[in-house]
């Protein structure tokens, strides 16, 4: 009789939700083949835990960034796709900045702003990194996100302020001209070459049955940068009346418009806390992974996107959970294929968990 | 000294308008509303180029109840979202409390008095009740603890689901909180469109009782309804409109009485 019950129940859900089956079918075969290699020694415990720490990290990155997206979605009702280069700048105009103050005396001035275009210095032989330089990075990160704040106020008064009212696809399409113009003015400035920002920071090994799991001090800034961050976010949101003004916003604008909200005073708002983070974002993105070229912000547009969009479009809380998924799945993913396909991956993960929940983890557009 | 001096500037101020306030009175005794809140005079007004009033005349005096009823498609809403700055104004003018607020945007209007309950989509639904009456006193620096009890006092099923958020509410608690959020800045006119839209037919006497007891504590009422009969029995005065134009004006029970009207527009 229990079994009969067990066998109808099980039945019915994969008749009703095959989808779910096949994904924990998935699920378990996977996880089984991980202990396979644990036991046989093909993977080592630390090794994994290795991994999901970087995945973390990388994760908090995407979900810092996937913030100020999801933040002028819910309240634009439009996908920036210059949101990536926003990255990039407050990433050159930050770095720029802590070379400045790094270097100042020891290198030429121009080379220093420049962030060392084409190996004229590195960072490395500055010897910048939280504890080597450490008025120097905190004034990058500062830096940094003032300067994203500005550039994203002018290109919202001078690109999207006057199309405000047309569809989001003007606006998308619109966000591509910027992004690719932004893009390739920072190309032209900073020229294309990938340099190495940081010397090497101190780590410390976390022992773990066997092996250790290094942590080092820019991977222990990124989690004390991006949590504060976050945390604030959530206060700001919840507990201030601007926030509370965005949300209402995010959820009524026509509604908002008739109670008094000052709607145009809360859109900047919005550019001002979105571009902040995005542009701190940019500036650890690249203290933690220690180099720095004009395609990084563009790069990880694609993996924030699939985090946004995961998490439940113009959800702060989605973005960040679903930049923990995307960043775990990508970092993960190499226990079982090449790393060559850990984007890969992040996308399919983000196409299976879709297609079982359309509307994202954290459905609703509201930006509670 | 100079204090004398200040309290006697401050006395002959006083005497001035005084007389200033009868003298206006006095010269406009022969007008039907002498102390007319709201005064909408010539309305052309509409949506992009689409015109659909046309000529609309409507008073509104102080504490006053005013409904506007009307066949589908008559411009009933389209008045009150032209008082309340949300249309394409084309003509005519609209004066509140002596001032010209012809053409002002919504979020300057609302510092002027006036509070508006749209039909649809009236509460933030991802915000909790509290929050949503916190919005409604957005343009003030600090919410007003008064005026926040006032409506509690009022709904006190808000009070109980202060945390709650707005859209797990059923449409009849949503219609309150929207009328509560309205009510945030203890406005002299309050615009209600459709109140009784969409509530369950024991709920919709209810409903009309808490805009009686809103109008009776001194707010001034302008309100659109289908239901037009109870509407009508309800208020002091009201309005047909029919094809984006005045039809008929007179106390409510007049018009309710009228074979004209309950012929034409009230159904037999």
């Amino acid at each position: 009789m229990g079994i009969s019950e067990t066998y109808t129940r099980g039945r019915e859900l994969a008749v009703t939700r095959p989808g779910s089956v096949l994904l924990g079918l998935v699920g378990v075969v996977l996880l089984f083949d991980l202990l396979v290699s644990l036991v046989t020694g093909t993977q080592s415990l630390s090794g994994v835990g290795s991994l999901v720490w970087d995945g973390l990290m990388r994760g908090l990155v995407i979900g810092l960034a996937g913030i100020g997206l999801s933040m002028t979605y819910s309240i634009l009702n439009f996908a920036n796709f210059a949101h990536g280069d926003y990255i990039t700048a407050g990433a050159f105009s930050g770095w720029a900045t802590t070379y400045l103050i790094a270097g100042l005396g020891r290198a030429d001035v121009g080379a220093l702003l420049l962030v060392g275009a084409s190996g004229s210095v590195f960072g490395g032989t500055l010897g910048i990194g939280v504890t080597g330089t450490p008025v120097a990075v905190v004034a990058g990160i500062v830096v940094a996100g003032i300067s994203t704040v500005l550039l994203a106020l002018l290109i919202d008064r001078t690109v999207f302020k006057p199309i405000r009212d047309e569809d989001g696809i003007t606006l998308l399409i619109t966000s591509v001209g910027v992004a690719f113009a932004l893009r390739y003015l920072m190309q032209f400035v900073f020229s294309s070459s990938v340099r190495g920002t940081t010397a090497q920071p101190p780590s410390l090994s976390l022992y773990l049955v066997d092996g250790a799991v290094r942590i080092n001090a820019h991977d222990i800034a990124l989690v004390v940068v991006a949590g504060s961050l976050m945390l604030g976010v959530h206060l700001l949101l919840q507990l201030t009346k601007l926030g509370k003004a965005m949300r209402a916003m995010a959820d009524n604008e026509d509604l908002a418009q008739i109670t008094g909200i000052p709607t145009e005073r809360v859109v900047r708002a919005v550019w001002v806390v979105g571009g902040g983070l995005t542009g701190v974002a940019g500036y650890i993105f690249i203290l933690w992974k220690g180099t720095l070229g004009f395609n990084d912000g563009w790069l990880l547009l694609l993996l924030i996107f699939a985090a946004v969009i995961l998490g439940g479009i113009g959800s702060i809380y989605g973005a960040i959970v679903g930049g923990l998924a995307i960043g775990l799945t990508a970092s993960l993913s190499v226990i079982w294929i090449p790393s060559s396909f850990s984007r890969a991956a992040a996308f399919f993960v983000m196409i299976v968990l879709l297609l079982v929940k359309p509307e994202g983890l954290f459905s609703g557009r509201s930006t509670a | 000294m100079s204090a004398d001096a200040d309290s006697d500037i401050a006395t002959e101020t006083v005497d001035s308008d005084d007389a200033d306030a009868a003298g206006v009175s006095q010269e406009t005794v022969p007008d039907r509303e002498p102390d007319a809140l709201l005064e909408v005079r010539d309305l052309d007004a509409g949506y992009g180029d689409l015109q659909i009033l046309t000529d609309v005349d409507l008073d509104v005096a102080d504490g006053e109840y005013v409904t506007i009823v009307g066949p589908n498609g008559a411009g009933k809403s389209t008045v009150m979202k032209s008082v309340f700055g949300l249309t394409n104004l084309m003509g005519g003018t609209v004066l509140f409390d002596g001032g010209d607020i012809t053409g002002l945007r919504p979020e300057d209007i609302i510092h002027e008095g006036i509070g508006y309950v749209p039909q649809n989509d009236n509460v933030f639904a991802s915000l909790t009740v509290r929050e949503n009456l916190e919005m409604g006193a957005y343009i003030l620096d600090e919410v007003p603890q008064d005026a926040l009890d006032a409506v509690f006092d009022r709904f006190p099923i808000l009070e109980e689901r202060e945390s709650q958020k707005a859209g797990t509410m059923s449409g009849g608690q949503q219609q309150m909180l929207a009328m509560g959020r309205a009510l945030m800045l203890d406005p002299s006119l309050l615009l209600l469109d459709e109140p009784s839209a969409g509530l369950a037919p024991d709920l919709v006497d209810d409903m009309f009782d808490r805009i009686d007891a809103i109008n009776d504590d001194g707010t001034a009422v302008l309100m659109v309804e289908q239901n037009a009969k109870e509407a009508l029995r309800r208020c002091d005065r009201g309005y047909v409109l029919a094809n984006g134009k005045n039809r008929y004006m007179d106390d409510g029970d007049t018009l309710l009485n009228d074979e004209q009207v309950r012929q034409d527009f009230l159904g037999g």
